[in-house]
């Protein structure tokens, strides 16, 4: 199938700090991607030029087959991680209004806002103002709004930041009915354990410029620590003498491995249990944090340049 | 063009509703209608007012004045039965200033009044009056009488009869009639005077009592950062043209309510000649491109602000022009064909308000004037949209500071 998005070369300034910086990224569609990276990455900067809200300086962004997003703008998703909602209209006319804009009409439109009012238990309050709403009832509102004319394509900005814990779980439940109805979904986000648990394919962005892109699964193999741990009843102590460990934590009835590089750890576990009985064997998932911390490293806060206007973020 | 429509349509919806809208569409023909109606009213509650007698001390030191003043005391009492007047004469010691006032302070007295001896001479010294209060029609009167008593003995003492000059000087009638088609004007000069200021007020109230609001939309949409989630939908130009065609959409709906109840008044005070086709035509094809020029303006900055505090503060240099029509009026509406007029009608901000006035007040007003004027006028709207839109599509994402002149200058240039 095609590829739902593909930047190539994508760079972007304000003055003389590059927010973005030659970013190039292919994300087939029907995949659910996780665009991760510390606070002032380019996080932001990167979904508003795939938006179309502003422009890169150079290289190109093809969405959805289209060379810009403003062609195919009712095809398109977005919850921006500033989210807004007009104070004094009612639920039913926000929705009504950002249908609009997004090109439902009529039937379809009228059905949509019933079908997604019910979803989100706000029937009773259609003809409430927003700003009767309480906080976690407008980011309902909001998500619902971003996703009424069912995109093909859905980009969202941090769209976990600020949410309680039952929006988080609503949130989870669209985006994994959207995945199912066959959409491609980008969100940006810092919380590893939620890119971890919904995104098949993530992306790593630092200071402008991508660190690493692929599957998860590619990249907790490629970026494994390797460590093995090994309970069992026997001589474990020896394992620290074994080829390829690099380092080891042994206890009584338990070894943390540490392995080198190259080393199978097969060959490991056959020379633990020749000295030992296994009880236990387990080759430790590196988890999304380690790599990234590992990949950012300590230089990972970068500063947003004071005195600038645009909120340069993500 | 759709979704332009969509967002006008929501400008539209959501300026209509606001209070003050509500307001100003009632209250402003109810404050014009209420000062018209509401002082016939007031007058006329004031004429049936009962008043207790008001007793005024009067010490005729001519002699002769009193019983003329007498005349005329009786002939205002016979015109106001309730707010009957009451001549004392005093002399001697109760006419001493300090007595009387202390009457006055009792509440005996309503007022007192000195004649002079030599009132009766030309330059004379003439009269003191005192009163209790300011009013200003028993004031007038009581003047007006003095006057009067003194103008009858003095016409006696040249051997005249007061009453026959008063016949003699009986005005002459005037019927005014329009120049070219010699048809009687019945209006009353005053009301045919202020008719371009109605006009221009009307344009004025219309364009900026408006176009205010797309100001405070902007900053609200920036304020609550709905902006992106629109520009995720339309593109900066749609949201801007939408903006605008939905806050003339407001504009119009103003302009038609209280151009319908000036149309209304004017026929009901049979002054409906002054409410002409020819001008409603004219103040129609300046309000349109006036209207753009001030809200594409107005759009421009409200996308670069984002408190309304700034925003009001880049708007005053517009306003500080855009008042000289309003204070110039009078100029305006007297010498329509000066230098003055003229290069006024050039100024683009000013020029439907410069322009209205002068061709309300002499329609005879160059036809090639009208037309360079809105020539120039369509010019500066193209020139001032093109501008705002570009500020506009940087504007609306920038948060902080509110930007610089010489920055929206660059925001012009590079975008």
């Amino acid at each position: 199938m095609a590829d739902a998005l593909v930047l190539t070369g994508v760079t972007k300034r304000y003055g003389r700090f590059t927010a973005v910086d030659d970013f190039s990224l292919r994300l087939p569609t029907g995949e659910v991607l996780g665009f991760l990276g510390p606070n002032g990455a380019g996080k932001t900067t990167t979904l508003r030029m795939v938006m179309s809200i502003i422009y890169p300086d150079s290289g190109q962004i093809e969405v959805l087959g289209h060379s810009r997003a403003s062609e195919v703008k009712d095809r398109i998703g977005y919850l921006p991680e500033e989210r807004g909602l007009y104070r004094k209209m009612t639920v039913e006319e926000t929705l009504n209004y950002f249908g609009r804009l997004k090109g439902l009409r009529g039937h379809t439109l009228h059905e949509r806002i019933n079908e997604s009012l019910e979803r989100i238990g706000l029937q009773d309050w259609r003809r409430k103002r927003v700003e009767a709403l309480s906080k976690g009832m407008s980011q309902k509102l909001q998500f619902t709004s971003a996703i009424l004319h069912r995109p093909e394509l859905v980009i969202l900005d941090e769209p976990f930041s600020g949410l309680d814990p039952l929006n988080v779980d609503l949130l989870e439940r669209m985006l994994a009915e959207l995945r199912r109805a066959g959409a491609t979904v980008v969100f940006s986000t810092h919380q590893m354990n939620q890119a971890e648990r919904l995104c098949d394919r993530i992306v790593l962005i630092n200071r402008g410029r991508k660190v690493v892109d692929g599957l998860l699964t590619e990249i907790r193999e490629r970026f494994a620590t390797r460590v093995l741990e090994v309970d069992g009843r026997g001589a474990l102590d020896d394992l620290a003498r074994c080829p390829g460990v690099a380092a080891a934590q042994i206890t009584a009835g338990h070894a943390r491995l540490e392995l080198a590089d190259d080393t199978d750890p097969n060959a490991v576990l056959a020379r633990a249990m020749q000295l030992a009985r296994i009880s236990r064997f387990e080759i430790q998932r590196p988890d999304l944090q380690e790599i990234f911390v590992k990949l950012v490293g300590s230089d990972g806060q970068m500063p947003v340049p004071a005195g600038r206007q645009e909120a340069v973020r993500g | 063009m759709d979704k332009v429509f969509s967002v006008a349509r929501r400008e539209f919806l959501a300026t209509v509703r606001t209070k003050a809208f509500v307001l100003s569409v009632v209250l402003m023909p109810g404050i014009i209608v209420g000062a018209i109606y509401g002082s016939e009213w007031a007058e006329r509650v004031g004429r049936e007012e009962t008043r207790a007698v008001r007793r005024i001390a009067i010490d005729d030191q001519t002699g002769v004045v009193l019983p003329e003043f007498l005349q005329q005391v009786a002939a205002y009492n016979a015109e106001r039965p309730n707010q009957p007047l009451e001549i004392e004469p005093v002399s001697g010691a109760a006419a001493e200033t300090e007595a009387l006032a202390a009457r006055v302070q009792r509440g005996e007295l309503y007022g007192y009044m000195l004649i002079r001896p030599d009132a009766i001479a030309l330059d004379g010294q003439g009269c003191t009056v005192a009163r209790k209060d300011n009013q200003l029609e028993t004031g007038r009167r009581l003047e007006q009488m003095i006057n009067e008593a003194v103008y009858a003995v003095r016409c006696r003492d040249a051997g005249l009869d007061p009453a026959q000059i008063a016949r003699l000087r009986q005005g002459v009638p005037i019927v005014w009639s329009d120049a070219q088609t010699g048809k009687a004007v019945g209006v009353n000069p005053v009301f045919q005077f202020l008719t371009p200021f109605a006009f221009m007020f009307l344009l004025f109230m219309g364009t900026f009592g408006i176009s205010q609001g797309l100001l405070t939309t902007l900053i609200e949409e920036k304020g609550s950062r709905v902006i992106e989630v629109l520009l995720s939908a339309v593109s900066p130009l749609q949201l801007l043209a939408g903006k605008i065609l939905g806050t003339v959409a407001v504009g119009f709906l103003l302009m038609a309510v209280w151009g319908g109840v000036g149309f209304a008044s004017a026929q009901k005070y049979n002054v409906g000649e002054l409410v002409t086709t020819y001008r409603l035509l004219v103040a129609l094809a300046y309000f349109v491109p006036g209207f753009l020029l001030i809200s594409s303006l107005l759009a421009a900055i409200g996308s670069a602000c984002n408190e309304l505090k700034d925003a009001q503060s880049m708007v005053f240099p517009l306003s500080l022009i855009t008042i000289v029509p309003m204070v110039m009026w009078y100029y305006l509406a007297e010498h329509p064909q000066s230098i003055i007029s003229v290069v006024a009608s050039y100024i683009p901000p000013i020029t439907p308000f410069v322009m209205i006035l002068r061709v309300c007040a002499d329609p005879h007003t160059p036809a090639w004037q009208v037309v360079s004027t809105l020539g120039l006028l369509w010019l500066s709207v193209l020139v001032t949209m093109w501008a705002a839109a570009k500020v506009f599509r940087v504007g609306v994402l920038m948060y902080g500071k509110p930007p610089s002149v010489r920055e929206l200058a660059r925001w012009v240039r590079y975008s």
